[in-house]
């Protein structure tokens, strides 16, 4: 399985660029296009925030193709975080701290609908925070 | 939008709608039945709009009493746990609507619909990876309710929802499982309401389903404020399909979406609405109960 890309400060760099021209060009966000850069645009940048007293994570900016779901991200944060070991079953993935969207929904279409400002917010947590 | 008593009908008459479903044992899983008699086809009329973890407990217990004993062991690989369904090697999603999954799925395979709509009930494999599990009712319920705050999220920021007292939400779903209209109605008509001295919801809540594709969702607002117009169902359609393009060419995918609405057969609880409706009338009234429009699009053989 592909993961967040952790190391790859090149490809996070273009991206957030990326994200600021999209801000300043487009004031009317309600029907902008993807982002008209051709290496960001085709990746969603996101800050991954803990809930709940979830461990933090020292790198809160990541990136991801647009197809990989929501799923992928709870996988690799248990992964990381190291999450079965301590035999830690579930991890919750919210948007704007309110819901938590399925897990086959694709990070594109989370993206295109509750980023802000360029960058989509999402927030874990080890039990329910929400809801 | 203008409401008017007649309109209000039309979502009494979705509420009401029913797909006939036989549901049959996979060859395999008839192989391993213990008893002298095989299971009979089983046959349900189910809700549209409701969803196949609620009725799980009834196809459990209807083949339960086939299999002496060991139904939960794993030994034979028949575990009722694994229950997932099939239709023409396609495995269903549990947390899809079912009449979402029957305008998908078996309006694309063949152009005259077949009723009752039949479909293979798995005991084993249970394809891991293809589709989440929702093993019951509480599972979809969670699923339920996180959807209706999105699509609250999209409509008011949250507001209506987050205002909302906890028996307000719980009364949504049991009005969906015990099939009660005027339960469901009385609280989701909150939720059809305008906020921020707006006449029309900020987003509308929908997303686009297309064979062998996740679904597509975007912003969407359903007024245009330098037109000053109402956008319709067409113009919905043609800005997520160019948008959704657009997006698969930045990532160098290899096919790229048909971005011609004409192409496609457009379907929403087995209808095919005029493709000029204005998209916010469509929203208060052809959502499902979760608050989104969930719209197939089927391409059209040429």
């Amino acid at each position: 399985m592909s993961t967040v890309e952790g190391d790859e400060n090149e490809s996070l760099g273009n991206a957030s660029n990326s994200a600021v021209t999209n801000e300043e060009t487009s004031s009317n966000t309600t029907r902008s296009g993807p982002l008209n850069d051709s290496e960001g645009g085709a990746k969603v940048v996101f800050l991954l925030k803990a809930a709940g007293g979830a461990p933090i994570l020292k790198k809160k900016k990541w990136a991801l193709p647009r197809s990989k779901t929501m799923g992928h991200i709870v996988e690799f944060l248990k992964k990381y975080m190291q999450l079965d070991s301590q035999q830690q079953q579930q991890l919750f993935l919210y948007v704007n701290q309110s819901f938590a969207p399925a897990l086959d929904t694709t990070i594109g279409s989370v993206n295109d609908c509750f980023s802000s400002e360029g960058t989509l917010v999402l927030h874990y947590s080890l039990t329910q925070a929400w809801g | 939008m203008g409401q008017s008593i007649d309109d209000k009908e039309i979502t009494r008459e979705l509420w009401q709608s029913r797909l006939p479903i036989c549901f049959i044992l996979s060859d395999e899983d008839m192989s391993k039945v213990n008893r002298s008699e095989l299971p009979e086809p089983l046959y349900l009329m189910l809700a549209r709009h409701s969803y196949f973890p609620c009725i799980i407990e009834k196809i459990h217990r209807y083949y339960s009493t086939y299999f002496k004993e060991n139904v939960n062991e794993t030994t034979n690989n028949i575990n009722l746990a694994n229950l997932w369904l099939e239709f023409e090697s396609i495995p269903l999603k549990w947390h899809y609507p079912i009449g979402v999954l029957y305008d998908l799925y078996a309006s694309s395979v063949s152009s005259t619909s077949h009723l009752p709509w039949q479909i293979t009930v798995h005991l084993s494999k249970f394809p891991e990876g293809e589709i989440l599990r929702f093993p019951d009712k509480e599972s979809i319920e969670a699923h339920y309710m996180s959807t209706i705050k999105e699509a609250d999220a999209l409509k008011h920021k949250g507001q209506i929802i987050g205002d909302m007292q906890k028996r307000d939400h719980k009364q949504l779903w049991n009005s969906l499982l015990q099939d009660k209209y005027d339960g469901f109605w009385n609280i989701n008509n909150k939720l059809m309401n305008y906020t921020d001295s707006l006449q029309y919801f900020r987003y509308i809540p929908f997303r686009v389903y297309i064979v062998d594709k996740p679904f597509i969702q975007k912003l969407f607002s359903p007024y245009d404020i330098d037109q000053d117009k109402f956008m319709t169902l067409n113009d919905l359609l043609d800005f997520v399909l160019h948008h959704e393009a657009q997006c698969e060419l930045l990532a160098n995918e290899k096919k790229i979406l048909n971005t011609n609405v004409d192409d496609y057969q457009v379907i929403i609880h087995g209808i095919q609405p005029p493709i000029n409706t204005p998209i916010q009338w469509l929203s208060e009234h052809f959502s499902y109960p979760d608050n989104f429009l969930h719209i197939c699009l089927i391409e059209k053989r040429t």
